[in-house]
């Protein structure tokens, strides 16, 4: 299949082009470096990649270096029809910098290249008129002005746009221009200069009003509070808003089992529903609403431009335990899942700063981590309200449990930084971070990636949890039947591992538990529901709570499972990403087995001393 | 010697040199951020706990850490 490639500035719209191009729903986000991967997507007859942005060919961070590597690689592929290079309307200057650098790539290998001139409602907006035929002229390429947000000009671009595919694959032939000069560096610079001048708007008038915003956020006391607010707010929202759609799921959950247990009637297959599926899977559905709060507010923050200044704020303070602001980003959309952040931690500018908090980011509370925390909060915490119920103590709890993971990071990334990890020449490349606009958030991707974070939690864990729900309940009910969990095979193959956690404070049956959350921590609270299930209780999260704390957990026992949940490494995808992107067995094996050491530790320390 | 970071906020300086420590690959990015001699700048203030200064380049608005501006060497306009 014949390929299109878009390419572009960080943060100048592509990402959204490039959705509405192909129809897929690409996460899109306002703060450079979104696209941290190569995206393809069908668009008509060609396969559409949409590159990681760059601000220049000559590159200063790993996905600035992929990006130019991989657009090197699509310039010498014959497949390659036409290059797309997307131009924020609004920065013309900075846009026109890396699309005339990309212009005389192409033109040296010989593939076409047309400009998407994108975000041309907001230079209306500022009263602005762009003369896009003049423009497209001193160009030599064509130029189609877009909104990739409004819509605006679309439909008549991707008309354009497969002509100029269809007619470039007749015209072009690459020997004929590979001699062609490339442009000189100065004079690119003074080039786009010029027609910026000539063409965009006042820098002035576009940042006005970002200024004036950032005045407020950027200062000393006003920004220190804003963030500290936007990130308490952050948390609490987990439990705040996600409550009443955590009653809803749990009372859908509660009628269709009572509605198929009525229908089956006692017996086997009753136990079996009541205790594995309802008891197990079920209790795992319930955490679903709180995961797509999370993504939520994680992506509003990203599309509103507010994540740049949380990352310029957090510079200093995260520059003391050897890493940079933008170790900020990938560090708070670990929260909801390690592995994207993995990725994103690709934006970094320094390699050691970058391989410090990759290694670092699986003690960011992920998403999986959630039904845990929720379960022990519930056994341990009183739920008292203060405010007028804005603020719980369960979620100051919850608060305390992520609080500790970013600040057993922050110390192991402290101790990380003192060795000589990666300590190579281009180790310290400093911070320069481009702020982006102040925006709303694009509702439609937002939605979609808040229901794909959701289905990603469901599909993920659903059939671990199932099949582990499954095996615990058979070995739990044979072959003593209902109620005789002690003597059954899984009751003696407890007892034999007991030893390693008791002193942990904990019994054979949270021993079983933990053991098979290291296939996907979701596990716990699942092989939970199902053993205390089968031990009678109900089959919602309230009547699991319950019987846990009438089961006399001990607050030590229960603290220290949640700060092992807290610390250990207990994801084998997390494992094979880290393992990816550092190239090394070695460091990961040694990560798995420090932080399992560290969990055992801590939760030892608790049951111990509370 | 002024530099960028002695900048006060709102003032607007000219850059006069990029010091030669600084690596290549970095001071070439400088450049076509507009930081290169004869290029205005617009200091828009400093970033909390002065670790970074924001600036004002061309159509861009960029935060630079302390090291790297004070090794971009600047005069008032």
């Amino acid at each position: 299949m014949k390929r299109i490639i878009l390419v572009g500035k960080p943060n100048s719209g592509k990402s959204l082009l490039f959705n509405q191009l192909t129809g897929l729903r690409q996460k899109v986000a306002n703060f450079p470096g979104v696209t941290v991967e190569l995206k393809s997507g069908k668009f008509e007859q060609y396969q559409l990649i949409d590159f990681p942005g760059a601000y220049s060919m000559s590159t200063l961070t790993r996905d600035e270096e992929i990006a130019v590597e991989k657009i090197n690689q699509a310039l010498l592929d014959q497949q390659t029809a036409l290059i797309i290079c997307n131009l924020d309307a609004t920065r013309l200057q900075s846009s026109l910098m890396f699309g005339m650098q990309m212009q005389a790539m192409a033109q040296r290998y010989g593939k076409p290249m047309v400009f998407a001139l994108n975000m041309i409602d907001e230079v209306a907006r500022f009263g602005h008129q762009i003369d896009v035929a003049a423009l497209s002229k001193d160009l030599g390429a064509p130029v189609y002005a877009i909104s990739a947000k409004t819509l605006e000009g679309i439909a008549e671009f991707k008309t354009a746009v497969l002509q100029d595919a269809e007619q470039a694959a007749t015209e072009i032939n690459a020997e004929d221009t590979a001699a062609l000069p490339a442009l000189d560096f100065s004079e690119q610079v003074k080039q786009s200069r010029l027609l910026a001048a000539k063409y965009g708007i006042q820098s002035t008038v576009v940042l006005k009003h970002q200024n004036a915003i950032d005045s407020f956020m950027l200062s000393n006391l006003s920004g220190g509070i804003a963030f500290l607010l936007v990130m308490f707010l952050l948390f609490q929202s987990i439990f705040t808003f996600a409550t009443p759609l955590m009653d809803a799921v749990e009372t859908v959950i509660g009628s269709i089992a009572s509605f198929v247990t009525d229908l089956t009637g006692p017996g086997m297959l009753a136990d079996f529903l009541n205790d594995a599926i309802f008891g197990g899977l079920g209790s795992f559905l319930v955490f679903v609403p709180q995961i797509m709060v999370l993504t939520l507010i994680i992506g509003m923050l990203e599309d509103s431009g507010y994540l740049a200044r949380a990352a310029l704020i957090c510079h200093k303070p995260l520059s003391y335990f050897g890493l940079s602001g933008r170790s900020f980003i990938p560090f708070l959309s670990a929260h909801a899942c390690a592995i994207p952040a993995i990725m994103a931690a690709r934006t970094i500018e320094s390699p050691r700063k970058r391989l410090i908090t990759m290694l670092t980011i699986p003690l960011m509370s992920c998403s999986a981590r959630l039904p845990v925390y929720a379960l022990l909060v519930a056994v341990l915490i009183p739920d008292t309200r203060y405010l007028g119920g804005l603020v719980n103590l369960q979620g100051v709890a919850f608060f305390g449990l992520y609080f500790f993971g970013i600040v057993t990071a922050l110390l192991v990334s402290l101790v990380l930084s003192r060795s000589s990890l990666n300590d190579d020449a281009k180790s310290d490349m400093p911070f320069i971070l481009e702020l982006p606009t102040y925006r709303l958030p694009h509702w439609k991707p937002l939605i979609h990636r808040v229901t794909n974070s959701a289905k990603q939690f469901v599909y993920r864990a659903g059939p671990v949890i199932f099949m582990v729900s499954l095996g615990i309940w058979v070995l739990g009910y044979f072959p003593t039947g209902a109620g005789g969990l002690q003597d059954s095979y899984l009751g003696m193959m407890g007892h034999w591992i007991e030893p390693l956690f008791a002193p942990l404070g904990l019994d054979w049956r949270y021993g079983v538990a933990i053991l098979m959350s290291f296939l996907a921590r979701e596990v716990f609270v699942g092989a939970l529901g199902t053993l205390f299930g089968m031990d009678g209780a109900d089959e919602n999260i309230a009547g699991l709570a319950a019987n846990i704390q009438a089961d006399g957990l001990t607050f030590g026992a229960g603290m220290g499972i949640l700060l092992f949940y807290v610390v250990a490494l207990q994801c084998v995808a997390t494992v094979a990403t880290l393992k990816a992107e550092t190239g090394s067995t070695k460091l990961v094996t040694g990560l798995v087995i420090g932080y399992g050491a560290l969990a055992y530790l801590l939760a030892m320390l608790c049951a111990q001393l509370l | 010697m002024m530099t960028l970071w002695d900048a006060s906020g709102g003032q607007t300086v000219m850059v006069t040199s990029l010091d030669p420590a600084i690596d290549l690959s970095v001071s070439s990015r400088l450049r076509e951020m507009g930081l290169d001699c004869g290029d205005p700048v617009l200091c828009l203030r400093r970033g909390p706990f002065q670790g970074t200064l924001v600036v004002a380049i061309a159509d861009c608005v960029y935060s630079l850490e302390q090291h790297i501006a004070r090794k971009i060497q600047v005069k008032p306009l």
